[in-house]
């Protein structure tokens, strides 16, 4: 306890040092909890009854897809491998702050989603996987849980702690050959030098960050800039803000340039899906990386992969 | 170009079975050479030293250790793992009185075949210790597995895997290791102690933890894997 203390005290000296905000979000994130993030209810404020058997199961999902959602889940992530301490870390795109966010226009397909329908967006994309219809037990369950943890936030407001923390631009251009480095350096004694991930038993603890397991060419992850917030504000695991502000450029670049799933919305040609879906200098899908195209059918692991005999045929919504 | 294609089809296809094998080769323990294991065999029972006590005296020739005065159990944990401990140890990279004049007598080729004979040897069974109490049992699964939001610390299951096997050379096993061993490591961390290069995220993460939170989570992994011996 007093030892938390003196943290405290520590971050208010270097606040008091005029080191702008995004420090000050760092260093208290290193040490204590966010500040000005939301506390959402603990498991055990979960209601007895009905509601909540169906809130447990979200919770469930939300932590083990691929035992609990086999049917839609198309690779070996974990919706708690980025919306870290189960969807309740402030910066790490809790589950309380996107509740009260929708319904949303959403440029990604050009109309106006409900939450259902953005949950269904992780499925095809960050999961890899088939799309569960509207309504799908899977849904209602996530959308419980993500109801349960929003208690009490107003709606028509962003809530703070939403997303990623904003990360300033780097000095120099996000490069991969520096991001290989800050990667052994920092992450490949967690996800393989391979960045295959690694498991436990037989079952996957840390994240394979590319290749045929991990997200798809669709997912948000695939914005360096997202995949920068993310890890400047939470990784490595524990130890968040330790890295600098290019470096979590750096190292974003390095492995959002690896070969991953397709893209599910691919027509064939890569620069016209370039065109279409990735036309940003954040995305490297269709660049040529190592002399390969990223997303060259030729040697990129198709989309929408489920367990062997799970496929039901397609339900996508859109 | 369609040549090229498929060439590449095929190194996508050796990748993905050669990351299979990989995969399944994290199932079963470092097997290890069977001289080196049977020259760590000799030098555990043994040692190298007249002098000096042997690596069974303390940890057992089954690598059980002695759960209830804090001496780890070796078994269940990898070669690599073991390995670049001993040589924290014998290098100085990290602090112990017990172990460093020990490490320090091996070469790193006897380092290498007792971390081969300890990572050989299947789990042993647990002893019969005095149960924690229920509530604390809960406590400690709570923070394994969800980790506490509130102050920031992420689950133990995040590195070290839900049923607490550990991750190869990175993460060790918990899952039946001593309450004693835990609970001294996890106050060492919290006191600031990097214990060796690794320790980092340790160090990070116990910031987190009070006093009767590591009671609780040191009570809880000894608790796991029951009480059958197996294999890690």
């Amino acid at each position: 306890m007093k030892k938390n203390g003196i943290w405290k005290i520590a971050a208010l000296v270097l606040l008091a040092g005029d080191v702008g905000t995004v420090t000050a979000w760092k260093i208290s994130s290193l040490f204590t909890v966010r500040p000005g993030a939301f506390q959402p209810p603990s498991d055990s404020a979960i209601p007895a009854g009905k509601f909540g058997d169906i809130v447990r199961f979200g919770e469930q999902i939300f932590r083990d897809p691929g035992t609990y959602a086999r049917q839609f889940v198309g690779n070996q992530l974990r919706c708690s491998n980025c919306h870290l301490e189960a969807g309740r870390l402030g910066g790490a795109s809790p589950m309380w702050a996107a509740y009260p966010a929708y319904p949303a226009y959403r440029s990604k397909n050009g109309h106006v989603n409900s939450f259902e329908e953005r949950l269904q967006g992780c499925f095809r994309y960050s999961m890899n996987g088939k799309v569960p219809k509207l309504g799908d037990p899977v849904l209602v369950a996530l959308e419980s849980y993500s109801y349960f943890l929003a208690k009490g936030l107003p709606t028509g407001k962003t809530a703070p702690g939403r997303g990623f923390p904003a990360l300033p631009k780097p000095a120099l251009t996000p490069d991969y050959a520096r991001g290989a480095k800050v990667y052994a350096q920092n992450c490949a004694s967690c996800h393989g030098a391979d960045g295959l991930g690694r498991s436990s038993g037989d079952k996957v603890v840390f994240p394979p960050l590319w290749g045929p397991q991990s997200y798809n060419w669709g997912a948000g992850m695939t914005s360096i800039k997202n995949a920068a917030e993310f890890i400047s504000a939470n990784m490595p695991l524990a130890l968040g803000g330790t890295l600098s502000v290019q470096q979590s450029w750096d190292v974003a670049a390095f492995i959002d340039s690896q070969v991953r799933p397709q893209d599910p919305r691919f027509n064939g040609d890569v620069d016209q899906t370039r065109k279409k879906y990735h036309d940003s200098e954040y995305s490297m899908y269709g660049r040529t990386v190592n002399s390969a195209v990223l997303g060259d059918p030729a040697f990129t692991p198709p989309s929408r992969t489920v367990p062997a005999g799970n496929d039901t045929g397609p339900v996508d919504a859109d | 170009m369609r040549q090229e294609g498929h060439r590449r089809i095929w190194v996508w296809t050796g990748l993905a079975f050669g990351s299979l094998m990989a995969g399944l080769s994290q199932l079963a323990p470092a097997i290890g050479d069977q001289a080196s294991i049977a020259a760590g065999y000799r030098i555990a029972v043994n040692g190298v030293s007249p002098e000096r006590a042997s690596c069974a005296s303390c940890h057992q020739q089954n690598g059980a250790g002695q759960p209830d005065v804090g001496i780890p159990r070796l078994a269940g944990l990898s070669s690599s793992y073991i390995a670049a401990r001993l040589e924290y140890f014998a290098t100085g990279a990290r602090k112990d009185p017990v172990m460093a004049p020990y490490s320090a007598m091996l070469t790193p080729v006897q380092r290498q075949a007792v971390a081969d004979y300890f990572a050989s040897l299947p789990v042993p069974p647990q002893p019969d210790l005095v149960q924690a109490r229920e509530a604390t049992l809960d406590r400690g699964r709570t923070l394994f597995l969800d980790g506490d939001y509130r102050t920031g610390l992420l689950s133990c299951s995040q590195c070290h895997g839900r049923t607490g096997l550990g991750v190869s050379n990175f993460s060790p096993r918990l899952a039946g290791q001593s309450a004693d061993y835990v609970a001294q490591k996890l106050e060492q961390w919290q006191s600031g102690d990097l214990r060796d290069p690794k320790g980092i995220f340790m160090r990070a993460d116990a910031r987190h933890l009070t006093q009767s939170d590591i009671a609780a989570l040191a009570a809880f992994v000894s608790s796991l894997g029951g009480k059958e011996a197996g294999k890690p």
